[in-house]
């Protein structure tokens, strides 16, 4: 098993390969760590001083420290350690997985048929995958989110939670549900009326920020959408595992078959940054259509670049360059109270939080942030360091 | 489709990003991370070794395979890995210290 997959589809690891997933949760945390403090000190000491001899300025953005950044060898060994290390995450999953395959359908099955849970799984076998999805290794994880390998396959979404639990280091919590349980309980001691009966995840990959939301609303209905079937339909076995009722999907989330004015909260977590601009528009616009009057729509996602300084907008941009995430510095450009009204939203109705994380900070904190909004995003949001916190934006409709 | 092709893909595909100017240095890095961690399921492989024969005198498969650390060795493990990366990639935390003392460091005389 890894570590944050304790669920009715964990996998056994042998211990060789524990061994290797444990030495990859410690590099990572290495490179991220250790590496990024090296590295922005080295910034501080020499690369900014060497910039402003010459140019009788800071730099003014984040493209600057980059385009100067590159020629450095500690930037170097960080950023080819880093590329590495992602990518033998998810080769440290993959033995234990396809040992493990055939008994992970029979358990799924089990699960998906259980009448304990309530949760459905409605799988699109003529959806057109998009381009963003299907023709790239998003995140370098190989196969990406719909690749299907066998019959009914889950494969990839065995591959996504075991290798996010190596990946996440702990910061996405014991259940990796760290963002879904800090923002949705945030959201419910923010806006106490409001007792959403249908919500609906955008992008849910496995389920696991969707599974908070039935927990601190019980009495809701929830939907959830992806366009991967391995990841729907291990996300529907896990949340039957979990014992939280989940209708998954295989939809686009830029058009769903969904009717008008049915839901009361339309989400989404670490999603958009995924998608290409042009998509991301139509998706707000998609949820403009689902909500009903008063309802909230809500991006958990990564801070966007106006808000940030020039260093940490190149250091969280690193990802679109050499990730495998293209999609994700043009999102991070865009200002998303104008992506919201652009969409049909009213400008006063828009919403921006900067929440703590449950995990490193617990209830407490979190409910004391709702009403300590400074709107101040700093080098702890969106990034695995010590003290993180959580970026969301929405509106109200 | 058969259960044959029932095989997850091991690499990613696409452009790789390169980082240095040298031919081969991406590749040895990958191959000294690899190396790295193989090294290093040796080590917990022996730790693991050690801990059972401590607690049984006696090893069988089984036993190894079902083996687990309590809190307090994988804590003690934990360290000692973050430890062993520190030592395999000490050159780059050199590389970080070395911006505190080079202020102060006399110039080396000009190479003939």
């Amino acid at each position: 098993m890894t570590k944050y997959v304790q669920h009715g589809l964990k996998i056994k690891s042998k211990p060789d390969e524990i061994a290797r997933q444990n030495f990859m949760l410690n590099m990572r945390s290495y490179v991220m760590l250790d590496m990024a403090t090296g590295m922005k000190k080295i910034y501080d000491h020499n690369i900014e001083p060497n910039f402003k001899k010459i140019n009788k300025r800071k730099p003014k953005n984040g493209d600057e420290i980059h385009k100067t950044i590159k020629k450095n060898t500690y930037f170097k060994f960080y950023s080819s350690i880093r590329c590495n290390a992602q990518e033998m995450v998810f080769r440290s999953v993959i033995p234990p997985i396809e040992r493990s395959m055939q008994d992970l359908k029979k358990k799924a099955k089990l699960l998906s048929n259980s009448k304990k849970t309530q949760g459905s799984l409605h799988i699109d076998r003529n959806l057109t995958i998009p381009k963003s999805v299907s023709a790239i290794d998003v995140h370098l994880m190989p196969g990406c989110y719909h690749s299907e390998h066998s019959e009914s396959d889950l494969s990839q979404g065995a591959l996504y939670d075991n290798g996010v639990s190596v990946f996440s280091m702990g910061f996405f919590g014991d259940k990796l549900d760290d963002i879904g349980s800090s923002i949705s309980l945030f959201i419910k001691k923010k806006y106490p009326n409001f007792k959403p009966l249908k919500i609906l995840d955008l992008g849910c990959t496995v389920g696991h920020n969707t599974l908070p939301w039935g927990q601190v609303y019980p009495k809701s209905e929830i939907h959830a959408v992806d366009v991967g079937a391995p990841v729907l339909r291990y996300g529907h076995a896990r949340a039957q595992s979990e014992g939280v009722s989940i209708h998954f999907h295989q939809q686009n989330a830029e058009k769903t078959t969904f009717e008008d004015n049915s839901f009361d909260l339309v989400f989404s977590s670490m999603f958009l940054h995924e998608v290409p601009k042009k998509g991301i528009k139509q998706i707000i616009k998609e949820a403009k259509r689902l909500l009903r009057p008063g309802g909230l729509m809500l991006h958990m996602e990564l801070p966007p670049n106006k808000m940030l300084d020039p260093y940490n907008s190149f250091y969280l941009d690193w990802d679109s360059y050499y990730n495998k995430e293209p999609f994700y510095k043009p999102f991070r450009d865009m200002n998303p109270e104008e992506v919201c009204s652009d969409a049909g939203f009213s400008k006063n109705k828009f919403v921006q939080f900067i929440i703590p994380s449950i995990g490193q900070f617990g209830k407490k904190e979190i409910i004391k942030s709702v009403n300590s909004q400074t709107g101040n995003v700093d080098d702890r949001t969106g990034r695995f360091t010590k003290g993180i916190h959580w970026y969301c934006f929405g509106s109200w409709k | 489709m058969s259960e044959s092709d029932n095989k997850i893909r091991y690499s990613v595909r696409g452009k790789k990003s390169r980082f240095f100017e040298s031919d081969g240095v991406d590749e040895l890095v990958a191959i000294c991370m690899s190396m790295a961690q193989e090294l290093w399921v040796v080590k917990e492989e022996l730790a693991l070794l050690k801990n059972l024969t401590m607690k049984k005198g006696l090893l069988t498969r089984k036993e190894l395979e079902n083996f687990k650390f309590t809190i307090k060795q994988k804590t003690e493990l934990d360290k000692d890995n973050k430890d062993f990366i520190d030592r395999v990639f000490f050159t780059l935390r050199e590389s970080v210290e070395a911006v505190d003392s080079s202020h102060d460091e006399p110039p080396t005389p000009p190479i003939p």
